[in-house]
């Protein structure tokens, strides 16, 4: 049974002569509990992909189904809901409130929808990542390395029904980025959670279930 | 009025439920469609543990078929050499015995491999059933090393293989050392296989914030990046080692190993580099 679904979907951009297919009729199902890789060279159309998939910009047609609900009908707020409980991102600049601690970071999805933490799934996520000795710290005194470990505890901590990852490593160096998606690889497999992760490195790639390359706006598998 | 409509959809959000047919109406601020919400959460989980059951019965199915069609053929070929041995054996006078000698090595040779298997295939059932835990505590890798390196030392020392390794006894990490040692043993028993008469076989320790790494790296025709993604799948061999002597069950338990520990383990393939390399990364 697929999470995921997208459906011949297009972004264009422009017109006539200007005219820019960023995306090009892309189809692709992802199944739950999967951990995909899209892989693309920059101007490939993976971000305009990333940004469709997770509801953060409307295609010029097509559809995109998650948890059953086709998300392409959706307006304003109604879609920022419906991202906040569906949806756990996971960005390439962390994206960590920097007022609050670690813990508040990883519940703050979580209290935003007005619902209480599972405490006994966030202490065990906190403790898997390795970031217990930092869950009253600011998020400026950890590492990259760290602060992205804290976002990934923040996607995991809702239980969404998936987390995106627009290249997660893309400003780690390399040994801390291995890290990070062996991480992420590992536990997505516990939590059985579906994961999907933009990337144009293949080596990155290659930590997932299931590679899908996208080129000019369209996709081999 | 407003009671009756709330329960109204609460109805209609059983009778979906029931049908499989469940999505969230809106979403909004409100209690309801926060409930909706759960809701549809609570039923993927619990559809999520139904499809699970599922997969675990016919993958019990699955693992059955592929014990009968493993030990099939050691077996066919046991009975094949044991009657041509009494054949032999039964002309007296002319019997040979090279002939004899042969074919009874063969049939230790295939006894072997049974024996392999069947040992393997029980540490996995035991291991998937629970019936054996993994407890990972703090552990020198250094020993996890040597004691691996000893148990593949003589199979190595036929082929002429040497298996370098600095040691460095400071180097901890979280790991189970009866089953990881289970692990690292499948990963060179492997190398000393495919690698060359004579060649090299080369464990390193690299260190990161999370994980140990432990490279072990070879002469042999290692992997390529199509078959990187299936060699840890059950009774899968690379397409190029057909001939080789195996049975495709070790890298399988390995992975399972090291994935119980928090940790995982990760193939470089060949067109990156020349050689076979594996990398185990176990969580410090």
């Amino acid at each position: 049974m697929s999470i995921l679904e997208a459906k011949n979907l297009t972004k264009y951009y422009g017109e006539g002569d200007t005219l820019v297919k960023a995306l090009d009729g892309v189809s692709l199902s992802v199944e739950r509990g999967e951990f995909v890789s899209i892989i693309g060279t920059s101007g490939s159309g993976k971000s305009t992909l990333l940004h469709m998939l997770g509801g953060l910009d409307n295609p010029t047609s097509g559809t995109v189904i998650i948890d059953d609900k086709d998300i392409s009908g959706l307006k304003g707020d109604e879609l920022c809901i419906f991202r906040r409980r569906k949806i756990g991102f996971i960005f390439q600049s962390f994206n960590l409130v920097p007022s609050i601690t670690v813990y508040d970071n990883i519940i703050l999805p979580i209290q935003l929808d007005g619902k209480k933490p599972d405490k006994d799934h966030i202490d065990n996520v906190i403790e898997t990542l390795g970031i217990e000795s930092k869950k009253n710290v600011l998020p400026s005194k950890l590492s990259g390395g760290q602060q992205q470990r804290v976002a990934i505890a923040r996607a995991l901590a809702s239980k969404p029904a998936i987390i995106l990852a627009d290249e997660p490593t893309g400003n780690l160096d390399s040994k801390t980025s291995q890290d990070v998606l062996g991480l992420l690889k590992t536990t997505g497999k516990k939590y059985n959670q579906t994961i999907v992760m933009i990337t144009h490195n293949d080596e990155i790639a290659q930590m997932a279930d299931r590679t899908i390359r996208i080129e000019d706006g369209h996709i081999f598998a | 009025m407003f009671e009756n409509k709330t329960i109204a959809r609460l109805e209609q959000m059983l009778d979906a439920a029931i049908d499989g047919t469940f999505v969230e109406s809106d979403y909004d601020e409100s209690r309801l469609s926060r409930l909706e919400s759960r809701w549809k959460e609570f039923l993927g989980s619990s559809v999520l543990s139904n499809q699970n059951l599922e997969t675990e019965r016919h993958r019990l199915e699955t693992f059955i078929s592929d014990i009968s069609h493993q030990t099939k053929t050691p077996m066919t070929i046991i009975k094949m050499y044991s009657e041509l041995l009494r054949e032999e054996a039964s002309r007296d006078d002319k019997a040979s015995l090279a002939k004899i000698q042969k074919f009874a090595d063969e049939i230790c040779r295939q006894n072997a491999r049974l024996e392999f298997l069947i040992d393997s295939l029980t540490k996995l059932s035991r291991l998937e059933n629970g019936t054996l835990s993994i407890v990972p505590t703090e552990g020198e890798i250094d020993k996890l090393i040597k004691t691996s390196i000893s148990s593949v030392a003589s199979k190595a020392e036929q082929k002429k293989i040497s298996i370098s390794y600095e040691a460095d006894s400071s180097l901890k990490a979280s790991f189970d050392m009866k089953w990881t040692n289970e692990a690292l043993i499948n990963v060179l028993d492997n190398a000393v296989k495919y690698s060359p008469e004579g060649g090299n076989i080369r464990i390193t320790v690299e260190q990161f914030e999370v994980y140990q790494a432990i490279h072990v790296t070879d002469d042999g025709p290692g992997i390529s990046e199509e078959d990187a993604t299936r060699i840890f799948g059950r009774f899968y061999r690379g397409s190029s080692v057909q001939q080789e002597e195996g049975v495709g069950i070790g890298l399988y338990l390995t992975r399972e190993i090291i994935a119980k520990e928090d940790g995982y383990i990760k193939v470089v393939p060949n067109d990156k580099r020349k050689g076979g390399e594996l990398v185990l990364y176990l969580k410090r």
